[in-house]
């Protein structure tokens, strides 16, 4: 059976990890994902530590499902052989700072006229109109200045950065692949293709739909609120008996009489301060004190059972090295191992969705930088008649 | 005047509630789909998510539901399912989150449907996933964010446990399944043939942690934030006289760097080992930077946020202010972008919210109804279908 975007062609003109990631997903779902590099690389792609035999892991990590090749589009000779490879192809997906990929020659009005079927990604930071259009921005310059840190910090303290700096980065990027996608869609039906923008800064922003819904309806900041959450109570973690923290979510009103139940205090079913989700927000203050106490008075497994049997959700807060053992886990391929040709064995993130009718992957290793420039141009029928050996 | 959306023609019948689901079907609103909410007469939970509320509407509500309609079944009675199942085969796409075999048991699972309607794209959202000890088992988003351990890179060790104040294994998860929904459409547009996707929270949440599971596979040195979050305290990045910034060095000349350093009074640092290659590993994710973030806090004690964020521009690197919502919301930047749009709504009125992402050329995202009162669209949409009385009451 075929893969869901077998005959796609991508031209990935992607650095560091929001472009890479999007045409990654796209080379999981079956599209020929080309990616293409300068001799040597960017330095952002294939520096930045840790590294894995001596490359790093952004690199490897997001550019499964791709084949490599080197261009020196500086060069006449090499930006002729990427125009022939955009002739070809259906996609292209380009996030350097905004103007450099125009002044290769590889602009949108400048490809779209050699392909008008093409659809051209330009994704950036923070956009290419207003004060700080053409700004260069990563993960960290995004979170720092989306606002989402004003939210995220112990209660009511001081916000702070996620220290995985890489979430804002995916993010843009699952939003770069769902809107081609859509493109796709689109050529299908009309036949032409399209330029689609999109920041970086613009999806971090809808990332937090729901919380700007509270300011623009307050007008208020909402305060860091540690691990509770702000318009669902009781939703936070309590501590247990032996010192275990577990996460607890009762966000709709029909679970609260179960979680009552669980916790044995059945006298606040019908306490008319805790009764529907907006009373037990309004009565946070007064309510959590008194789930607290009881939490710490047994172990988390006693919780655990207890609120499982009554379909609360709540849950451990687990660790790499429990989760990479953990039987939902294994049972839904959510991390996998992937034996690959130049780093060995790795634990990969597994696919984010499931076809049952045309299965997306498997996931395979992409390549060193350059390593099938040969290959893809024999099989795309272009002669390489540069002067000097990048494509031996 | 306005083009059509990529989507245009499609119709969504969306079963979710709270935040994944609706998200998921919000864009696929936005790209022109007809996306038709079935609520229970009670409604979608998240109409009662809040305060704040917007007149009587949750604020968090209004956020996730623009561009559809609401049609109230109930699907505890045989007359609601069927209902359910008569739109269902109109449909060309179907989003659940009813939990494992939840929509089979009422007679949507996508074999029960496929007869019929054998084009059908199915979307199933779970917590968890399909398979495993927990494919039963209800979530939520701290719950998830906590056993991705997505907690592990925020506070600090041994004190209690701080979340990402943004719902991310909800609309993160809506994205995924955005996506696998529009896959399986375009597969449908080339074979004809439906399928049904299904995406999990727990498991979109892991996957945006892949760069992680990669460094964690015998990387050559125990260095590199995907590495040091586990152990790193809280960054809350440059502290200046008014406020924090984050900045970024990586294109200065010599001169530039000289002059940065001289404007700010940190001669000592010319000879410091840790400061070579003009600060490109003392500043942001360098390997030095942590250890030296004094040495920059230090000289940037008596200086404006917006002094040093102009030094650093002027020397070619990247500076910008750590914003909370009302500077974020009032910054020119966000103006200039129109990433905040305003939505008409019949009873709360003008509200804000942020605009769809991406920017087509050809096939235009747009706002076209403002979120739906519960059951605003039951007797346009089911008009000749079913009988009206057989219907709960509810609008």
């Amino acid at each position: 059976m075929g893969k869901i975007l077998d005959g796609i062609r991508v031209f990935d003109l992607t650095i560091a990890a929001v472009g890479p990631w999007s045409t990654k997903l796209l080379g999981a779902l079956g599209a020929d994902v080309i990616k293409v590099e300068a001799p040597g690389g960017d330095r952002l792609s294939h520096a930045v530590p840790p590294l894995i035999k001596g490359e790093s892991v952004l690199y490897i990590s997001a550019n499964h499902n791709k084949r490599m090749i080197e261009l020196d589009l500086k060069r006449e000779a090499d930006r002729a052989i990427a125009i022939k490879i955009i002739e070809k192809s259906d996609v292209l997906v380009q996030n350097m700072r905004p103007g450099a990929v125009e002044r290769l020659g590889l602009g949108h009005e400048v490809v779209t006229k050699v392909n008008p079927r093409l659809i051209y990604v330009a994704a950036s930071a923070f956009g290419r109109v207003g004060p700080m259009a053409g700004e260069a921005g990563i993960d960290p310059t995004v979170q720092a200045f989306c606002g989402w840190c004003s939210i995220t910090g112990p209660e009511h303290g001081r916000g702070e950065m996620f220290r995985h700096l890489a979430h804002l980065d995916l993010t843009t990027a699952t939003i770069i692949t769902r809107a081609v996608l859509q493109a796709l869609i689109a050529r299908e039906r009309t036949g032409r293709g399209q330029l689609i923008e999109i920041e970086m800064l613009t999806a971090a922003m809808a990332l937090q739909t729901t919380r700007l819904a509270e300011y623009f309806a307050t007008g208020r900041q909402p305060d860091p609120l540690g691990s509770a959450a702000a318009t669902t109570a009781p939703h936070e973690a309590f501590e247990c008996a032996d010192r275990k923290y577990l996460a607890v979510g009762v966000e709709r009103d029909e679970q609260w009489p179960g979680f009552c139940r669980a916790l044995r205090l059945s006298e606040l079913i019908s306490d008319p301060r805790f009764s529907t989700n907006p009373l037990r927000v309004e009565h946070r203050a007064e309510l959590v004190p008194i789930l607290a106490q009881r939490f710490k008075t047994k172990p988390a497994a006693w919780w655990t059972m207890r609120l499982n049997k009554e379909k609360v959700p709540n849950g451990p807060f687990l660790r790499f090295d429990e989760l990479r053992h953990h039987p939902q886990v294994l049972a839904n391929r959510h991390l996998v191992e992937l034996d690959t040709p130049h780093w060995g064995r790795l634990h990969v993130d597994g696919l984010p969705w499931r076809f049952e009718g045309t299965p997306a992957g498997p996931i395979e290793a992409g390549g060193s930088s350059g390593e099938h420039t040969a290959q893809l141009l024999r099989e795309l029928g272009i002669t390489d008649d540069r002067d000097t050996g990048a494509a031996q | 005047m306005s083009a059509a959306g990529s989507l245009d023609g499609f119709r969504v019948i969306d079963f979710t509630q709270g935040l994944c689901g609706p998200f998921c079907t919000m864009q696929l609103g936005d790209s022109g789909a007809e996306v038709i909410k079935i609520e229970p007469p009670a409604g979608d939970f998240a109409r009662r998510m809040g305060p704040p509320f917007v007149g009587e509407e949750s604020a968090v509500f209004l956020s996730l539901n623009r561009n559809k309609k609401s049609v109230v079944l109930d699907l505890e009675t045989a007359d609601g399912r069927q209902a359910a199942v008569h739109l269902a085969r109109s449909a060309d796409v179907l989003v659940e989150d009813f939990g494992a075999d939840g929509a089979e048991r009422i007679g949507l699972g996508h074999a029960q449907l496929r007869e019929a309607n054998p084009g059908l794209v199915h979307c199933s959202i779970s917590p968890f996933g399909e398979e495993g000890p927990l494919r039963h088992a209800n979530g939520s988003e701290l719950v998830v964010q906590a056993m991705a351990e997505y907690t592990a890179s925020l506070g600090r060790i041994g004190e209690k446990p701080v979340r990402l104040g943004a719902d991310v294994a909800s609309l993160n998860t809506g994205i995924f399944a955005a996506q696998a929904i529009l896959a399986a459409l375009f597969h449908r547009l080339r074979t004809g043939e439906g399928q049904r996707v299904a995406v999990s929270e727990f498991g979109s949440l892991l996957h945006l942690r892949g760069i992680m599971w990669h460094s964690l596979s015998d990387p050559d040195d125990w260095y590199g934030f995907h590495l040091d979050h586990y152990t790193a305290p809280p960054d809350y990045g440059y502290q200046a006289k008014d406020g924090s910034l984050y900045f970024i060095l990586r294109r200065a000349s010599s001169e530039d760097w000289d002059r940065l350093i001289l404007d700010l009074g940190m001669e000592e640092v010319l000879a410091d080992p840790r400061f070579g290659d003009y600060g490109r590993a003392a500043t942001s994710i360098g390997r030095y930077a942590a250890q030296v973030k004094p040495i920059w806090e230090k000289a940037f004690e008596n200086r404006t946020r917006d002094e040093i964020m102009s030094l650093v521009h002027s020397i070619g690197g990247d500076a910008v202010p750590f914003m909370d919502y009302p500077a974020l919301v009032a910054h020119p930047q966000v103006s200039a972008l129109g990433a905040v749009t305003e939505i008409d709504h019949s009873t709360a009125g003008k509200f804000k919210t942020v605009r769809p992402v991406a920017r087509f050329s050809e096939t235009p995202e747009s706002i076209r109804l403002p979120p739906p009162k519960l059951g605003h669209h039951t007797r346009e949409v089911l008009a000749g279908m079913i009988d009206f009385d057989a219907l709960p009451k509810s609008d």
